[in-house]
């Protein structure tokens, strides 16, 4: 990676979590939470915040169907339990359907996010959290629904080297998730290992990340996608 | 910190005549049973003198500022010596009196209190709450209410060792020290540390890394800073052990996240046992079981273990223990099988080597052809002494053992009771059960890939046991 380049993804983060922190929220939107998580190395969904619907139908195509329509917003920490996402949209016309209904909703939103809709059998999670002792800690295990029902979960302190990455990865018991699964090629550990190591970089640099959730890491054709990420931030937390 | 555990002057504040009194046991201690030359002067309201020590009634009234303090009055009183402490300039202080941040917010208060001017005048506090230091060479102690003759302190004194014990609470202090009167491991110090508020578990790994300590082993309450734990341990070439109560999950309360939700405090401990190098123990007996396979065996450099038993079972038993521990129950190679052949009354030539009843040279053949073989990189001997040479033999693998730099983890399965009875005296490492024995593989094991992972050794070949001061030096320096 170039040094221009580290700059730039630097400048992003940190105008995001100024101007989130300025403004008092809690949280970070799912879209800005993405934002942040790609500058550390965590692949993310390509996806287009919009504020209509013509917008809404002219990305969608672009991206190409199928796509997932979310509400979005800082406070909508928990989308899916509020009726803010349509999945499997095939067309135009759903996607205009779509987005009538989430903003016929009368939620807060400041905007709506199209995203591409990534398919695959293996879902897991990479997290941060900070430990009263220990500092920032990086998380990884099974995610999608089941995450805190199985707790298959290992941690690691930050700052992580490529190895410590590399073990926590092997320390979970579904580990047999990582190898080729149901027709699906193995996960690429490389891409997990540069991502864990990303967000505990992440964590050890801005002290305003209290936690990140990236769940569900989605694994597409051996490649894993956050679909899903959420940013907590430290000034609010009481 | 050296003249914490070795002071040439030391004055005990709080010790008195009065019936009962901690202080005095302090004074007794040091005078009647360790004989301690130097001078030790007491503090008390009378001013009067205790078994022979000088009394004062104000520390600023020494002829002398001693080398060390030793604080054991109300914590109410405890500000104000620190204060006399710093002005007569007394730069060690160890405060074993109880009531401070344990006690509520009027005791973290005084803490903090004597925190701010222990750091103006540059001392160094142990404690509050402890015990404070116990050295054997040095033959210094300044814990409180201990009877000598209770805790077998002649023994701890006598023969010196080479393992150091850090231990929060005062009560595991004597429980460990009464454990190691049968146990196979000598005392180099023990520090106990209380409330840390300024000299915390990460000092002493540091300055253990400089003494005759060997083996670190550390009882744990809490950890005050983590990070610092780490770094020290990450440093440590000496193997650090560490049992760690409270083992509930805590802090997940006011969790946003599903991450800091799954968080428990010991998981983290965990994980940053594993980044450090630091071996969490299971149960607080193997501070004093497992430092034996580091002071006395060479280190377990692969997982490759063969078994040698004279009775059957305890093969399948320890077979099972050692997969459950991540170790290898390696097949014998043709050449290996063939030289057992011949070695007679072996009624299995296959891991886990089985004989019948055999004489001496038959078991110490067994030993050799085993360590020798390239495939084996460690043994666990199940032997039952069904004859008294069994035990001489034993004697014999412990030397072939430093030879050929492979370890082995000896359990006698029949003779428990007399294998430990002659275990100090013959100075042989056994296990008092069969776990115990596959455990001290598994952590001889882990130390090995720590030393491994924290660059203390760049190749399988240039590692050497642990005893061995200059070669691991050597290595290490190598490696940096």
């Amino acid at each position: 990676m170039t040094t221009g380049n580290v700059l730039k993804k630097e400048k992003i983060t940190n105008e995001i979590l100024s101007k989130a922190v300025q403004s008092g929220s809690q949280a970070l939107s799912e879209y800005e939470s993405k934002r942040i998580v790609a500058t550390a190395n965590v692949p993310v969904t390509r996806e287009v915040l919009v504020h209509s619907r013509e917008e809404a139908v002219s990305q969608a195509a672009r991206i190409g169907f199928p796509v997932v329509l979310k509400g979005s917003d800082p406070a909508l920490t928990h989308k899916t339990e509020m009726g803010m996402v349509r999945v499997n949209l095939k067309n135009e016309q759903d996607v205009a359907r779509a987005y009538d209904e989430l903003m016929d909703k009368g939620i807060r939103l400041d905007g709506i996010l199209i995203q591409e809709m990534v398919k695959g059998n293996r879902e897991f999670v990479i997290g941060l959290t900070r430990d009263p002792q220990f500092g920032p800690c990086v998380m990884f295990g099974i995610g999608g629904i089941f995450t805190e029902a199985l707790k298959d979960v290992s941690f690691r302190v930050a700052p992580l080297t490529d190895e410590d990455a590399q073990e926590m990865i092997h320390e979970i018991k579904a580990v047999k998730l990582l190898d080729a699964f149901r027709g699906e090629s193995a996960v690429d550990e490389d891409v997990l290992v540069k991502a864990l190591v990303g967000i505990g970089e992440l964590g050890m640099t801005h002290d305003e990340i209290a936690e990140i959730d990236i769940n569900p890491l989605i694994v597409k054709e051996g490649k894993p996608v956050a679909v899903d990420a959420l940013v907590i931030l430290t000034t609010h937390r009481t | 910190m050296e003249k914490f555990f070795n002071p040439k002057s030391v004055v005990v504040v709080g010790a008195s005549n009065s019936s009962f009194n901690l202080g005095a046991t302090i004074c007794n201690m040091l005078k009647d049973y360790l004989h301690y030359t130097g001078p030790v002067y007491t503090v008390n309201s009378k001013g009067e003198t205790v078994n022979g020590c000088p009394g004062f009634s104000s520390i600023l009234d020494l002829p002398q500022t001693p080398d060390m303090a030793v604080i054991i009055v109300a914590a109410r009183h405890v500000p104000g010596i620190i204060k006399d402490c710093a002005k007569k300039g007394i730069k060690r202080v160890v405060i074993e009196s109880a009531g401070f941040a344990e006690d509520g917010q009027n005791g973290a208060a005084m803490q903090r209190e004597i925190d701010d001017v222990a750091r103006a005048n540059g001392m160094r506090i142990m404690g509050p709450n402890c015990l404070g230091t116990l050295s054997t060479r040095d033959k210094f102690c300044s814990f409180y209410g201990v009877n000598p003759s209770l805790v077998e302190m002649n023994q701890i004194f006598e023969t010196p060792g080479n393992i150091s014990y850090i231990i929060q609470s005062g009560g595991v202090v004597v429980l460990v020290m009464e454990s190691l009167y049968y146990d196979l491991v000598g005392i180099n110090k023990v520090v106990s540390i209380g409330n840390k508020s300024d000299v915390d578990e990460a000092d002493l790994i540091d300055y253990f890394q400089e003494d005759e300590t060997q083996v670190i082993g550390i009882y744990l309450e809490n950890v005050a800073d983590g990070r610092k734990l780490m770094e020290a341990a990450k440093k440590s070439r000496k193997p650090v052990l560490v049992y760690k109560v409270g083992r509930t999950p805590e802090g997940a309360m006011a969790a946003m996240s599903h991450t800091a939700g799954m968080a428990s405090n010991d998981l983290i401990f965990e994980s940053a046992c594993r980044q450090a190098g630091i071996i969490r123990l299971k149960s607080i007996n193997e501070l004093h079981s497992l430092p034996k396979m580091f002071t006395e065996m060479p280190i377990l450099k692969g997982n490759r273990v063969a078994m040698f038993t004279n009775s059957g079972a305890f093969g399948s038993i320890a077979a099972d223990l050692l997969v459950e521990a991540g170790l290898h129950m390696v097949p014998l190679s043709g050449q290996t099988q063939d030289k057992l052949k011949k070695a007679g009354q072996v009624f299995n030539v296959k891991n886990p080597v089985d004989i019948g009843p055999a004489p001496p040279q038959t078991y110490l053949d067994i030993f050799e052809i085993l360590l020798s073989a390239d495939e084996v990189d460690g043994l666990l001997p199940l032997l039952s002494v069904w004859q008294t040479f069994v035990i001489d033999t034993l004697q014999e693998l412990l030397k072939m053992c430093k030879h050929y730099d492979k370890p082995a983890a000896i359990y006698t399965p029949n003779a428990v009771a007399k294998s430990i009875a002659i275990r100090a005296k013959h100075r042989i490492p056994i296990f008092e059960t069969p776990e115990e024995a596959v455990r001290a593989l598994s952590v001889s094991h882990t130390f090995y890939e720590s030393l491994w992972k924290r660059g203390f050794i760049c190749d399988h070949a240039e590692c050497d046991t642990i005893d061995d001061n200059r070669i691991m030096k050597g290595t290490m320096e190598a490696a940096l």
